[in-house]
């Protein structure tokens, strides 16, 4: 029987708008500001065989680890097991999951009493318990990170089961705004549920399923042009995380990239054995990186399904921070992962200048905190993650302040967190002169400072603190990231990975890593750097030290002759 | 109704029949629970208790091994079952809780507990407690330095473990996978059900003998007794206001010792405990739930009268306190509350203290009074199984008016057994590289306190994670009446490996170990009864003959001079010395 | 008093991207006519006249002085932006804050994209400055403005000799204080700068988004109102005194001078005139639920009508990628505005869009167009790719001999040879097959932009009727009602200009909010009493000054609300406020509870609820000119049969096929006639395409009810 081409790309349509309004559906209807602001979450519809079919992600970072973790999921709990309206829950690491706070809701579709696949939807939960308010921290195993939730059955025939709501939610600082959460993303999976329906009622189950086998068939064949299209060889980096948290010593990390007509086999042999610290990455976290690599080598629309995983190969071997095993601590896991984008990137770099950018903030870069809220009388748990400056690319600059790879999340409007939570931020401001100088430079990071008027618990899980993003091809590092303490104007630097106990008026400082450069950063169009100048992102001095390029203030306008002293200086 | 004068008559026989049952009952459970437990902390070390409440939550009868758990238990269940809602308890039906805030002690300590059935009619409920050796959380075995309580481990409000006889496997999953031992905790949670299944079985036995009416006559009779005893046992206590004060040596972050303040008035047929002027609570290990500070004064005031009086509602009806909310003796949502014994013991110290002079007979010097606890978790480098080991080590015991104190004992509401080494042995990769006495820790005094306990834990092969919970690094326990203290507490890592470095410890830490390293655990002495230099030189005599002291400290702290010829006291010589000793004093 | 009966005239025009279109209403008889001119980009006012001019030639009985008012919808601010060419703007921000428009949202417009660029900031960051001063989240002063720091930066800003100014300090919506007093201070030292203060423009909390719009405000403050002020001479060089109404993207009009001050709220005037006219002519024919679509030559829009009111939406970015309205995964790739837009969603998809093949081998349509340049094949002007207007030629939609009343033949062998190297073979389909699956899957694109509108707002699309307009609009929009469910479709007299219609049968709107961010179970209802007199004076005093608006103000009210920890309001309408008691709010909170089910699919009855903001919409109305009745003469429908020819047609049942089809001329179809699909309906600027199984009814006004026979 024959794939009628217009019926195909009206039910591929069809599937992809019902993820769309599942994850509107979960925006809209949640609480924190971690889901409803910052869209720190995914939706996905998978078929009856557990194969992924369409998904609306607002994380990259969720490609690849989410649709991971639902097939092992649901097997873990047994199929047979789950009937119409049942719900079941799941954030286990060592079951294809991420860290702790990333909770999956997966429910069976059901057509005429008949299995039809799966919704699913995952979101960042701001705490989740453990060690410390918003569940982030430098912890040696996975019991002190909060609450581990094997697949259990969560909604029972459309019915949330009270008596697990209950024990999950006691084990949770925020509870109100974390139950608002959950019952978004039950409203989620049922928005979805409805839709696959209505398209089945619409074109019958035979064609349903023949048309998804051959949506997936699409993608592969899609897939295997563009990686036809990538250079063929082997291509590998090295790089490291700058501490662990409890020691100063690096992390290594190794990656190689093998492109063959098979697809593309992303190795990480050589990478450091797990450590009792924050910076051990899952499979599933490590496969999201690399998949997300891929992903951003190819057509923009290619739509990411089934298809499109079966060409990206991961060797991790177990027991590495890039693979790791019970019970190690896992919500470190996201600075590894992220740093591994930097590195396939680098390494691809020679074959694909053009492709690819210089090194990015690369790191989650999280900001969790939590205490008693005296308006409220509940304990209150806030956590963002910060942008910082992206890595510059062939042709164009990195960036200012935003998120880098896997990660895109909105940052917390000032006015929105101030109202909801005991704090004050107190700046927000690009870094000047943080930018990794080069023909091309990398963006600025920024400055973040958060003044706490009642005693509170801060947690900086972050990295970046030895040495910012590398430069490529001549250009130069970025800055590095600092984090500081500030008591009555004096500042104290703390280190990236690290819990503490805030005394009224303390501040804490966020400055986050600057981009890589791209090229000779003598080879920068003077224009360009008068440019920054004026906008005040770049400093004379600096202008003058790392591009050779004079500034006259007063006229505004680059002084050549000094300029092509300068520049022939070198 | 005629029938009533031939109801109202308590028949004695079957008062006694009836009472002795149901206390057979609970001893059954605990029977039960403790043949069918895995961990050695249940199954050797016995730190559960069972009980059985009457349909109003009153408590009827208790088999506790451990009498902490007394108090915790009588305000637990009536929160629970008001919190869950009797409606929702189906015959067959079991809950399980921890709640600290809502009458629970530490997370360890987990109840599973279930309404009575008789012909579908409720008769009360059975429950029973485990001190689980790990319940997730910051460190193996769930003991530590903890800030707030959800770095503690699972906190479990009422939910249904057991649905009409069957385990609920998403609730239970959900627990074990909270929890490092999982294997041996599963096994614990399914003994206290079949402890609680048991108890069931045999209440309802006893009423389908008595029938409901009777069998609620006679429940009601045994409180009636209970209480009627209670009152005249406090009313043999001399009315006054007894007060004393202590204090926690270490928090566990901070330098600032932890002050205890307890007021008791003595009113005829009324007692009541007063902790007003304790401190607030703190992020620090240091904190006692309401339900553990009552069950300290339940202790205190059951000490103090016959043994033999069967506790129940009578009893705890007369057990009233007032602990402020917010303090480390009454601690609110989010404080942690796994030191929270440490505290309670210290309290019943406290207490004791505060009655001496009321009763000098009845009480004994200064105790460890701290838990002590110990707990350890290593990964099978085989099986991968996380294995977790907890323990409550004993110290010296106080001295007596008229009797030394027993060296190396539980105290107080703690009465767990010792894992023996063999055992512990057997199921972890580590050694017990010394388990022995410590010479010279008694708190010297007319009667002398006993001598604290050193145990060594020697990790040969594996990396582990040692937790210290315990206190007395400061000082020892007081004499009294002219008695002088025990030997402080030390906890030291590598005590003697010349290739390690030696490290003092606080007592309250938790700390990563190498393969190789050794943590030795030394109790502090109790405190003495009396001056010193009044004890029976004999008894001195003996002492260094059991080399519990030696000579040198038989003569600077009690005056008695040992000829190490004859191996006899030189009488003269010490008559000589004490007075000399007691000249000098005077003449300062 | 207004006299009304000696201003019987009102004009209203639209300028698109391609033409000009001017509308005459006579609002005594209902007359209607119409003018086309092109568009002048150099200088839209110069077009916009001979538009105006061009209606007063035919119809030369109009005298000025019977001109009501003339009513404009322009993209003028929206084009400033798109093409960067906004004015010399500064952005005054709190101590800390400069970097504000810099960092925006922190995110990426496109997930997978290593070589995304951020939009650049409309102000340039050496024009942004801080001032010392500091609101907590509650309006209380923290930091005292520090006057002294002030006059300093005031004198730097007068020296860069800036156009406008934006105002944003934080928290402002909460107390406008600071805000007012840098204004004054501003005032003082550069009198002639265009100056907007967040707290008047949009007064709702989240910084950026407040600030992104307050931008947009300045920015195009002064290209908007030298352009108005160019109109309204060219009006009066041609003695038209009337009063210059403008379009709002709220779909409300307002006077010229509130425009001039506050454009940010007509940036999309355009398309939101279509929405009107869809919704009014739907009330008028007793239509009051409406999902308007309008299609053009390179994009169409959707948008829903419910109870005659265009649906209305804050979540909006200009200057981005198309999107759907909802802020959450477009906007990153342009400027959020929060002031209300109707709710649209547009989407690549006209008749110029191109149709391909990709390397899986699937058949795609748009987002690329041909426009008007080169053009669709069958044009000839050199379009060498396939359009969806190839397309519907080689089904026989179109007659090549009759496009624009006759002015173009079409190149019918060319379209095939186009669609055959492009989509059938490749695919291995006929050309009419592909030509077909083009037009198919165009249509998937258009359903789907009426399910965003309808569905994912909670609206079932079956329950409303289905307007089609606009140049290609009738060519699709009944095989999308048959594919969407949608039994009814209705097809307006004149599809080709209906969206110049609609700027004269709207009324003057006038926008404004309070915010209050306080629990229902905390607020004290005098509060929300005083709150709205407060804003129902400032609404009476802009209704006193929009001439055409007659007799007393009309007050909307409503209140933003959402679950305690939500950030996502919904708007309940409220009754009259000096109802205000407990069970007016216990009826508010059910009412809340009732939306947000029907929205998401479950309520939480033991969930605190929060009121956001309070809205008042002020209206000052103005008469609808009543519709045209035709003369009924004897409907016989043969009069308006033009022939029959071949066209190709699919079904929801069939495959598809070429069915022998009835040609009708539109003009000549006499009212209260009938006739069955398959049918084509021709007028010069528009073709109907009726489906087989559906039947057409011609009522008394020359519109076509279409219905679903089965």
């Amino acid at each position: 029987m024959t794939i009628d081409p217009i019926k195909f790309e009206v039910i591929r349509n069809a599937l992809t708008q019902a993820a769309e309004e599942m994850a509107i559906t979960l925006r809209r209807s949640a609480y924190s500001t971690n889901v409803k602001t910052r869209q720190d979450f995914s939706c996905a519809f998978f078929d009856k065989n557990l194969r992924s079919v369409s998904q609306a992600f607002t994380q990259p970072v969720h490609l690849g680890s989410f649709v991971r973790h639902v097939p092992v999921a649901v097997k873990r709990y047994g199929a047979e097991n789950l009937g119409p309206g049942d719900m079941i829950l799941s954030n286990d690491p060592y079951g294809g999951g991420v860290h702790l706070n990333d909770i999956s809701l997966i429910g069976p579709v059901h057509w005429q009493g008949q299995l039809v696949g799966y919704t699913a939807c995952l979101a960042h939960h701001v705490d989740v318990g453990g060690g410390a308010p918003a569940s982030v921290g430098a912890f040696r195993e996975v019991f002190q990170e909060g609450i581990i939730i094997p697949p259990i059955k969560f909604v029972d025939h459309g019915k949330l089961d009270d008596d697990l709501f209950r024990l999950v939610l006691s084990q949770i600082r925020s509870k109100r705004e974390t139950a608002g959460d959950f019952r978004a993303q039950i409203a989620s999976n049922r928005t979805g549920a409805i839709r696959i329906n209505e398209i089945i009622d619409k074109y019958g189950l035979n064609d349903f399923d023949r048309y998804i086998d051959e949506i997936i068939e699409y993608t592969d064949r899609r897939t295997k042009v563009e990686v036809n299209k990538l250079p063929k060889g082997v291509f590998s980096a090295k790089g490291f995380v700058d501490n662990d948290g409890f020691t100063e010593e690096v992390v290594k990390l190794e990656i190689s990239v093998t492109i063959d007509d098979n697809g593309v086999k992303f190795d990480t042999t050589g990478s450091d054995p797990q450590r009792r610290a924050p910076v051990n990455s899952t499979f599933a976290q490590t496969f999201s990186a690399c998949a997300y690599a891929l992903r951003a080598l190819m057509d923009k629309d290619l739509p990411v399904n089934d298809g499109f995983y079966r060409y990206v190969h991961v060797n991790a071997p177990e027991g590495t921070v890039t693979n790791c095993v019970h019970p190690a601590p896992v919500v470190g896991g996201w600075e590894t992962h992220v740093r591994l984008n930097d590195l396939i990137f680098e390494a691809l770099a020679p074959a694909l200048p053009d492709a690819v950018c210089a090194g990015t903030k690369s790191m989650q870069c999280h900001s969790g905190f939590g205490g008693h809220n005296h308006e409220t009388g509940e304990y209150y748990c806030f956590l963002e993650t910060l942008a910082g400056g992206y890595g510059a690319r062939s042709r164009s600059d990195g960036p200012d302040a935003v998120q880098s790879h896997g990660q895109n999340t909105e940052n917390a409007p000032v006015e929105e967190t101030e109202s909801n939570y005991p704090v004050r931020i107190t700046r927000y401001e690009l870094v000047p002169d943080s930018e990794g100088p080069g023909e091309f430079r990398g963006g600025l990071g920024l400055r973040r400072d958060y003044m706490f008027p009642e005693e509170a618990t801060f947690t900086i899980l972050a990295d970046r603190d030895k040495a910012g993003p590398r430069g490529l091809f001549g250009g130069e590092r970025g800055s590095k990231s600092v984090y500081a303490l500030i008591k009555n104007n004096v500042e104290q630097h703390l280190s990236s990975k690290t819990t503490l106990q805030l005394k009224p008026g303390d501040v804490i400082s966020y400055r986050t890593s600057g981009g890589g450069g791209y090229g000779q950063a003598f080879n920068r169009d003077p224009e360009a750097i008068l440019n920054d100048v004026l906008q005040g992102k770049i400093s004379t001095n600096r202008a003058r030290k790392h591009y050779g390029v004079e500034i006259n203030l007063s006229s505004q306008q680059v002084d050549m002759t000094i300029t092509e002293d300068l520049r022939r200086g070198r | 109704m005629a029938g009533n004068e031939v109801h109202n008559k308590i028949d004695p026989i079957q008062f006694e029949v009836v009472r002795s049952a149901l206390t057979q009952v609970t001893e059954e459970m605990a029977a039960a629970l403790r043949r069918s437990a895995y961990s050695t902390n249940v199954k050797t070390r016995q730190d559960f208790s069972c009980a059985f409440f009457d349909r109003n939550c009153k408590p009827i009868s208790q088999a506790f091994t451990q009498p902490v758990h007394l108090g915790s238990f009588v305000e637990l269940i009536p929160t629970s079952v008001e919190a869950y809602g009797a409606e929702n308890l189906q015959p067959g039906d079991m809950l399980v809780v921890n709640n600290p805030f809502g009458g629970g002690s530490h997370l360890n300590d987990v109840t599973v507990f279930g309404p009575v059935h008789h012909q579908n009619e409720l008769i009360g409920y059975v429950a029973s407690l485990a001190h689980h050796v790990d319940v997730g959380g910051g460190a193996p075995a769930s003991i530590g330095p903890f800030q707030e309580i959800f770095q503690e481990g699972v906190i479990i409000t009422p939910v249904k473990l057991v649905k009409q006889g069957e385990m609920n496997e998403d609730i239970f999953k959900l627990l074990l996978a909270q929890i490092r031992s999982k294997r041996v905790t599963a096994g614990d949670f399914r003994a206290q059900i079949a402890a609680n299944t048991v108890g069931s079985r045999r209440l309802s036995e006893i009423v389908r003998k008595y029938g409901l009416n009777e069998f609620d006559r006679y429940v009601t009779a045994v409180i009636d007794y209970t209480d009627r005893r209670t009152r005249a046992e406090i009313s043999d206590i001399p009315d006054g206001i007894y007060k004393s004060e202590s204090f926690l040596d270490f928090d566990g972050f901070t330098e600032n010792t932890v002050t205890l303040k307890t007021k008791i008035t003595v009113d005829g047929e009324t007692v009541y405990f007063d902790f007003d002027g304790c401190d607030p609570q703190r992020r620090a290990p240091v904190n006692s739930t309401k339900a553990m500070t009552f069950s300290a004064c339940a202790y205190a005031l059951r000490a103090l009268m016959a043994p033999d009086l069967p506790v129940n509602d009578g009893f705890y009806r007369h057990v009233r306190m007032n602990a402020k909310p917010g303090t480390v003796v009454h601690a609110l949502h989010p404080a942690p509350v796994v030191g929270g014994w440490e505290t309670q013991v210290r309290v019943n110290d406290m207490l004791f203290r505060a009655f001496a002079p009321g009763m000098p007979q009845k009480i004994a010097s200064s105790t460890k009074a701290m838990m002590a606890q110990a707990g350890f978790g290593i990964i099978d480098q085989v099986t991968g199984e996380y294995h977790c080991n907890y323990e409550a080590l004993a110290g010296g015991y106080g001295a007596r008016e008229t009797s030394d104190g027993p060296d190396a004992v539980q105290q107080h509401g703690q009465n767990t057994e010792n894992a023996p080494v063999e055992e512990v042995e057997s199921h972890f990769p580590m050694r017990v590289s010394q388990l022995s006495l410590i010479e010279d820790s008694e708190g010297p005094g007319k009667f002398r306190g006993g001598l604290g306990m050193r145990r060594d834990y020697h990790f040969p092969d594996d990396a582990a994670t040692f937790t210290v919970l315990s206190d007395r690094d400061l000082e020892g326990p007081k004499g009294i009446f002219g008695g002088m203290g025990g030997r402080k507490a030390y906890y030291i890592l590598n005590p003697d490996d010349p290739e390690r470095t030696k490290t003092e410890l606080s007592s309250k830490c938790v700390i990563e170990l190498k393969p190789g390293d050794t943590v030795s655990f030394q109790t502090p002495g109790g405190g003495g009864y009396g001056p010193p230099l009044e004890r029976d030189p004999e008894r001195v005599l003996l002492d260094v003959t059991l080399g519990k002291i030696n000579f040198k400290r038989a003569r600077e702290c009690y005056g008695v001079i040992i000829d190490n010829l004859t191996n006899d006291v030189d009488r003269t010589a010490t008559k000589k010395l004490r007075e000399q000793i007691i000249k000098s004093r005077s003449s300062k | 008093m207004k006299e009304l009966n000696t201003k019987r005239f009102r004009i209203g025009v639209d300028i698109g991207g391609t033409f000009t279109d001017g509308t005459l209403v006579d609002s005594s008889t209902g007359q209607v006519i119409t003018s086309k001119v092109l568009t002048t980009p150099a200088d839209p006012a110069s077009g916009f006249i001979s538009a105006v001019n061009k209606l007063l030639g035919v119809n030369n009985d109009v005298e000025p002085g019977e001109i009501e008012h003339v009513v404009h919808a322009t993209t003028v601010a929206t084009n400033a932006i798109i093409e960067g060419k906004t004015a010399k703007t500064a952005f005054v921000t709190t101590q800390g804050f400069r970097d504000m428009l810099e960092i925006a949202r922190q995110i990426r417009p496109s997930l997978y994209d290593l070589q995304f660029e951020k939009p650049a900031p409309l102000v340039p960051r050496q024009l942004c400055f801080e001032i010392p001063e500091r609101l907590d989240a509650k309006g209380n002063v923290v930091t005292p403005l520090d006057e002294k720091a002030l006059a300093k930066i005031v004198d730097q800003i007068a020296e860069t000799g800036v156009e406008a100014i934006a105002i944003c300090l934080l928290h402002s919506y909460r107390n406008p204080d600071h805000e007012q007093k840098v204004g004054k201070a501003i005032k003082a030292i550069i009198p002639d700068v265009k100056l907007s203060l967040s707290s008047e423009i949009v007064p709702e909390f989240r910084e950026y988004l407040r600030a992104s719009t307050t931008v947009i405000n300045s920015a195009v403050t002064p290209i908007v109102s030298t352009y108005l002020a160019s109109i309204l001479e060219k009006l009066h060089s041609a003695n038209i005194n009337s009063e210059l109404l403008v379009m709002q993207s709220n779909g409300g009009v307002y006077p010229a001078r509130s425009a001039s001050e506050s454009p940010v709220f007509m940036v999309e005037s355009g398309p939101a005139a279509g929405a009107v006219a869809a919704a009014s002519l739907g009330s008028a024919l007793g239509y009051p639920n409406v999902i308007s679509f309008d299609m053009g030559g390179t994009t169409a829009k959707a948008s829903l009508i419910r109870n005659g009111q265009p649906n209305i939406t804050k979540d909006y970015s200009v200057g981005g990628a198309a999107q759907s309205g909802d802020g959450a995964f477009g906007g990153a790739s342009g400027y959020p505005i929060r002031t209300p837009v109707v709710d649209l969603v547009e989407i690549g998809a006209g008749g110029g869009s191109i149709a391909w093949v990709d390397s899986g081998g699937a058949l795609r349509v748009g987002p690329q167009s041909a426009g008007a340049d080169p053009g669709p094949v069958c044009y000839g002007l050199g379009g060498k790719e396939p359009t969806i207007t190839d397309a519907n030629l080689i089904l026989g939609r179109l007659d090549p001999s009759y496009f624009a009343d006759g002015e173009i033949s079409l190149d019918t062998e060319a379209a095939k040879k186009a669609i055959h190297k492009h989509c059938a073979e490749p695919l291995g389909l006929s050309i009419e097959a592909a030509a077909h699956g083009i037009i198919e899957i165009a249509n998937t694109a258009m359903v789907n932009a009426l399910r965003l509108v309808s569905v994912q707002r909670g609206h079932d699309p079956r329950d409303f009727i289905l307007m089609g307009f606009g140049g290609a609009g009738p060519a699709h929009v009944v095989r999308l009602a048959e594919q969407a469910g949608i039994p009814q479709v209705l097809i307006p007299a004149e599809p080709g200009t209906t969206s110049a219609l609609g700027l004269l049968v709207t009324d003057v709107r006038m926008e404004s909010s309070a915010t209050l961010i306080v629990r229902a179970d905390q607020v004290e209802l005098s509060r929300i009493t005083d709150e709205f007199e407060r804003l129902e004076h400032s609404g009476r005093l802009a209704h006193s000054s929009a001439a055409s608006a007659s007799g007393e103000p009309i007050f909307e009210r409503a209140i933003e609300m959402r679950y305690w920890g939500q950030s996502f309001e919904l708007s309940v309408p409220v009754p009259d406020r000096k109802t205000i008691n407990d069970d007016w709010m216990s009826d508010l909170i059910e009412s809340f509870h009732e939306s947000h089910d029907s929205a998401y699919g479950f309520r939480a009855d033991d969930e605190p609820v929060e009121l956001v903001n309070l809205r008042l919409t002020t209206i000052g109305k103005i008469a609808r000119p009543q519709l045209r009745k035709l003369d009924i003469i004897n409907p016989d429908i043969k009069v308006a049969i033009k022939g029959e020819r071949p066209v190709y047609f699919a079904t929801e049942s069939s495959q598809g096929g070429v069915i022998s089809t009835t040609v009708y001329n539109r003009q000549k179809l006499p009212p209260r006639s009938t006739f069955n699909g398959p049918a084509i309906v021709e007028e010069p600027d528009c073709t109907t395409v009726i489906q087989p199984s559906w039947s057409v009814t011609v009522d008394d006004f020359g519109n076509l009810l279409v219905e679903n026979n089965q």
